[in-house]
């Protein structure tokens, strides 16, 4: 029952409340209800009203018709706050996945100041403060992030209880716009790539061939197959073998080159050996189904490789696809039809 | 030792999260609205107050550490400890706002977060309400109001701790909020249906105020003469009879046991009923007069002699005496009337009462006795009774408020020693000496006298007009008025007490701050008056609005309203109220937010092409919306081409140039009538077309490209 309840409202502040990225408070998409604090207050001038009447006090009448009084115009203004203001997304923020997202919005106030305004995103709340009548300000609203791909959360709150917190006035935004969360990097273990690269790969590979193997403790993000499994049968230990051999060119970064890892894994480690390679100001490529970077350098090229990796598979959110971004649910079938279909050799 | 902090530990961080402005605000709040329980409270609990809130302010600052939840909980209880004891278990308004203001003060030490913060609003708001059954003078009123100011001002600083603008913008802010809703708040007052009380509630007081007491011993009343403050305060209908007329008679004094005189026979209320302050209502008729009391604490009304109840909150008892049903624990009025009654005189005194009134002492006063023998073998009762008065005004009696101790058989000493003494020794002694003489007699305690108020349209008594006078039963007349004080100082019924002392100086000698006091002082006396004169009307008129007053002004007005009809009227008000507000505002909002004409143009374009099935994708150009309804409705293309580049023309031109008005007006009256050209052309058609073709599903914003 409550969640039928809760969806139809739902759908119902989303009709009111589409999907943009300029949001202007009017009437229409504001909302005002009493807090906690107000309902108690609420109680007590019924319990001032009763006192007035039993020991028959006008001055009790007046003062509570007074506070009354100030409640419903406390409404006026906690209203006034909100209404006219024009919230913009100016940008949506880039980052990691498990790292709070940074969007970056404008609040631009209307004719009259807006005060004490709060804006929070899934449990996380900033203070925007006071805005005068006409002006400004930029805040920084981080958004938690929890999976790679877009990030545009579901409604951003920009809420306001001034002056006397009785009252709380608030409204939503809808961003259109979506944050690029970067695969979380995994450490990848040292791997080859499948890519044929001519000189390069012939340099680098090791003459001894598999001969020459570097053995060393097991650690998240290896590979079953590479474990030595005999060894583990005997002693107990998870122990993985490095085949120098192994080593495919370092200027390609390839999501073939995990052999049995989960896309996303492949992911991850692609993202790791990206801010590495980035880290060490290295030339490399990205080779990913469907989509292949040229090798290049620099920090705009390891941005570009890491929105390459978010967005690998992912399709825009568009108004039409009501769910939830950031969440996983039932997706993860789809994506890995997709990434068949558009892998290419 | 151990509460200061050295510096090396940290101040709990949770004190900081509340503002410490805000918190000044409310210690402002509650200083201020302990002024008025000032003279009520006991001094330990103001001096505990001042002490936490202190503490909890050094904590605010950082100096000390608020106390850990033993010290705390030990606090607690000792404060509670030494409240119960002080309340002895009776409960009333009193207890509860002492309670209140120790409920305040303990919770300083733990004001931590906002919560805390808006729990101690709400105390602070109903002891503000709470002070209203205490005082309900017009400047304590304003005192209340401005410490409920102070609350919201705090809560203000509380929720924007920046708070835009400083205080200041804080206080214009609900300066205009109190001014906007004035209206409403006057209307609700005098419309809001006052309903007879719901249940009956304890009393606001149990304490003894100042005021006359059911028990006399000589000396009271002098005490008393030192207060000036107000017993109560009485409009006329008629002429104001005269001063040495002005006998209000408030209870009677008929049984002497050891040297003080108290009251028999009459039962004490067991509950207090339901509060009624209906005083009666309608202009005065001449011989009515109208007494507005300050609260006593007693049942007693005054009254003058040969009066009779005319408001139904006032009751004639035996004695011709006057109670009220419930004890007057606030400011209380009622309506007397004065009735010439003869009949009195030919009732005969029953058995009982004249065995009442002659009660006297086994032994004592020995002389006193004597003298009752000598007076009575002279004459009949008058005799006496003129004989005993004729004693006081040849023989040099003193009228004084500085008596001698008379601990031994005062009545003796008084009248044959020291031969000084005031009204209470005087009324006191001529009972002992008729009873002695064995006429029936009385002590009758009130007031005598009074000043005008400013204006001389109404009487004001105070306390040092308390007076204490005889009543003796003469066969034939009944009871009649003896009062010894006027035969010894005739001053003191004539013009009133201030002048009967003149010589001594003694007059308010210990009161130091009364107006009364500066009497001779013309600009002080003035003020004072004037004051009470804004008081007088502010209680009767605005304190004293209550069901019949209300009713009364109610059938004033056409259309007679009931209890019903106003009910409705207050929903009505509040509805109305509501209404127009919010539609000034949501018409604010629309000159707000459409000051740009061609806003609502494109919205209304917007609209006409979401009908014909092209809703306007984000961020798309009016041209391109336009070749897309072109497309979709052949028929409007052109209307639509030019439509856009209007609106295109007008924003570019609009950039370049700044554009005029009055340019402005006509290039969008211009759009407006293309707008209806095109919705015109739509009708016609979509008549033309069958209407399945129409209702095709609208694409829903999927791109194209």
């Amino acid at each position: 029952m409550n969640r039928l309840f809760r969806s139809r409202w739902q759908r119902w502040i989303n009709r009111r409340i589409p999907r943009s990225d300029v949001q202007l408070l009017t009437q229409r998409n504001l909302f005002i209800l009493p807090t906690a604090a107000g309902v108690v207050f609420g109680m007590l001038l019924l319990i001032m009203l009763i006192t007035g009447i039993n020991y028959q006090n006008s001055l009790i009448y007046l003062v509570t018709f007074l506070l009354g009084a100030v409640f419903v115009g406390a409404m006026h203004q906690t209203h006034r706050n909100l209404s006219g203001l024009e919230l913009t997304l100016v940008q949506a923020g880039e980052g990691f996945a498990g790292d709070d997202i940074v969007f970056r919005l404008r609040a631009t106030a209307g004719k009259d100041d807006a005060i004490a305004l709060t804006l929070s995103a899934n449990d996380l709340s900033v203070a925007v403060g006071y805005v005068p009548s006409g002006q400004s300000v930029d805040v920084a609203l981080p958004v938690p992030s929890a999976y790679r791909g877009y990030l545009r959360p579901e409604s951003i709150r920009i809420e306001t209880r001034f002056p006397f917190g009785l009252l709380k006035a608030w409204s939503w935004m809808r961003p259109m716009a979506a944050g690029v969360v970067y695969p979380r990097p995994i450490a990848a273990p040292e791997v080859l790539s499948t890519l044929a690269d001519g000189e390069q790969t012939a340099s680098s590979r090791s003459p001894e061939g598999n001969d020459h193997a570097e053995l060393r403790p097991w650690r998240e993000g290896d590979l079953s197959q590479r474990v030595m499994w005999k060894r583990f049968a005997r002693s107990g230990q998870m122990v993985v073998a490095d085949w120098e051999a192994d080593k495919g060119s370092p200027h390609w970064l390839d999501f073939n080159a995990f052999p049995g890892a989960d896309h996303e894994l492949r992911l991850s480690y692609l993202s790791w050996l990206v801010l590495e390679r980035g880290r060490a100001g290295a030339r490399f490529g990205l080779n990913l189904p469907g989509q292949v970077i040229e090798p290049d350098s620099g920090a705009a090229h390891v941005t570009r490789c890491h929105r390459a990796l978010a967005v690998w598979g992912e399709e825009k959110p568009r108004d039409a696809f009501a769910e939830p971004h950031g969440t996983r649910t039932g997706m993860d079938t789809s994506r890995s039809g997709n990434a068949m279909a558009g892998e290419r050799s | 030792m151990s509460l200061l902090n050295r510096g090396n530990k940290p101040v709990e961080t949770r004190v900081d999260s509340l503002p410490s402005r805000a918190l000044l605000w409310l210690m402002a709040s509650f200083a201020l609205l302990l002024t008025p329980q000032i003279d009520r409270l006991p001094v330990w609990l103001i001096i505990a107050c001042i002490a936490l809130a202190g503490w909890r302010w050094l904590a605010q600052l950082g100096r000390v550490r608020l106390p850990g939840r033993w010290l705390r909980g030990g606090i607690m209880l000792a404060l509670v400890a030494v409240y119960l004891i002080g309340v002895q278990g009776s409960f009333t308004v009193d207890t509860a706002a002492s309670f209140f203001v120790l409920t305040v003060g303990l919770k300083w030490l733990e004001t931590r977060t906002s919560r805390d913060f808006y729990v101690l609003f709400y105390i602070l708001v109903y002891l503000a309400t709470v002070n209203f059954l205490f005082h309900q003078e017009i400047h304590w009123a304003l005192v209340n109001i401005g410490a409920i100011a102070l609350l919201l001002i705090g809560l203000q600083v509380l929720n924007a701790p920046e708070l835009p603008g400083g205080v200041k913008a804080g206080w214009r802010r609900l300066g205009v909020m109190l001014l906007k809703v004035l209206p409403i708040v006057v209307l609700l007052f005098v419309f809001f249906p006052r309903m007879a009380p719901l249940w009956s509630v304890p009393l606001v007081s149990g304490q003894a105020r100042t005021g006359i007491s059911d028990t006399m011993r000589p000396g009271d009343i002098s005490s008393l003469a030192q207060s000036s403050e107000r017993a109560f305060r009485v409009t006329f209908g008629g002429a104001m009879p005269q001063y040495r007329d002005r006998y209000w008679r408030g209870l009677i004094l008929d049984t002497l046991d050891n040297g003080t005189w108290r009251q028999s026979g009459y039962e004490p209320y067991r509950r207090p009923g339901r509060v009624n302050v209906d005083g009666g209502v309608g202009d005065l008729k001449p011989n009515e007069y109208d007494v507005l009391m300050e609260p006593t604490d007693q049942r007693w009304a005054f009254a003058l002699a040969d009066s009779v109840a005319v408001s139904d909150n006032v009751v004639q008892e035996a004695d011709n005496l006057f109670r009220f049903r419930r004890p007057a624990d606030s400011p209380i009025r009622y309506r007397l009337a004065l009735q010439n009654t003869g009949e009195t005189a030919t009732e005969t005194l029953e058995q009982r009462e004249a065995h009442r009134y002659l009660q006297l002492p086994a032994e004592g006063n020995p002389r006193a006795r004597i003298l009752a023998g000598e007076l009575k073998g002279s004459t009949g009762d008058l005799g006496v009774i003129r004989a005993l008065l004729n004693r006081f005004r040849e023989q040099p009696y003193y009228y004084t408020l500085r008596p001698p101790q008379m601990p031994d058989n005062g009545i003796d000493s008084l009248l044959f020693d020291q031969k000084r003494g005031f009204c209470a020794h005087y009324a006191g002694a001529t009972t002992f000496v008729l009873r002695a003489a064995g006429i029936p007699a009385r002590v009758v305690v009130g007031y005598q006298g009074g000043e005008s108020g400013a204006g001389g349209d109404y009487l004001i008594v105070r306390q040092y007009d308390a007076h204490a006078w005889v009543e003796a039963w003469v066969e034939g007349q009944g009871w009649i008025r003896i009062d010894p004080t006027a035969a010894i100082a005739p001053d003191r019924i004539e013009s009133g007490l201030r002048d009967a002392v003149a010589e001594e100086g003694s007059f308010l000698e210990n009161n130091w701050a009364s107006a009364q006091r500066y009497g001779d002082v013309a600009l002080i006396q003035w003020a004072s008056l004037q004051l009470d004169r804004i008081n007088y009307q502010w209680q009767r008129w605005v304190v004293g609005y209550q069901g019949q007053s209300q009713m009364d002004l109610m059938s004033r007005l056409p259309g007679g309203f009931g209890m019903r009809e106003l009910g409705y009227l207050t929903a009505g008000i509040v509805g109305a109220g509501l209404l127009i507000a919010g539609l000034v505002s949501a018409l604010q909002m629309r000159r707000g937010t459409s000051r740009d004409r061609y806003r609502r143009v494109l919205d209304a374009w917007y609209q006409l092409c979401a009908r014909a099935g092209v809703p306007v994708r984000h961020g798309e150009t009016p041209s391109t919306l336009a070749s897309r309804l072109a497309a979709a409705e052949p028929a409007v293309a052109d209307s639509a081409r030019l439509f856009a580049r209007m609106v295109n023309s007008h924003y570019y031109k609009h950039q370049a140039t700044g554009g005029g008005k009055s340019d402005d007006k006509g290039e969008a009256t211009r759009l407006r009538r293309l707008l209806v050209t095109m919705r015109r052309q739509l009708r016609r058609s979509g008549k033309n077309r069958p209407a399945a073709f129409r209702a095709t599903k609208p694409d829903s914003g999927k791109q194209i490209d």
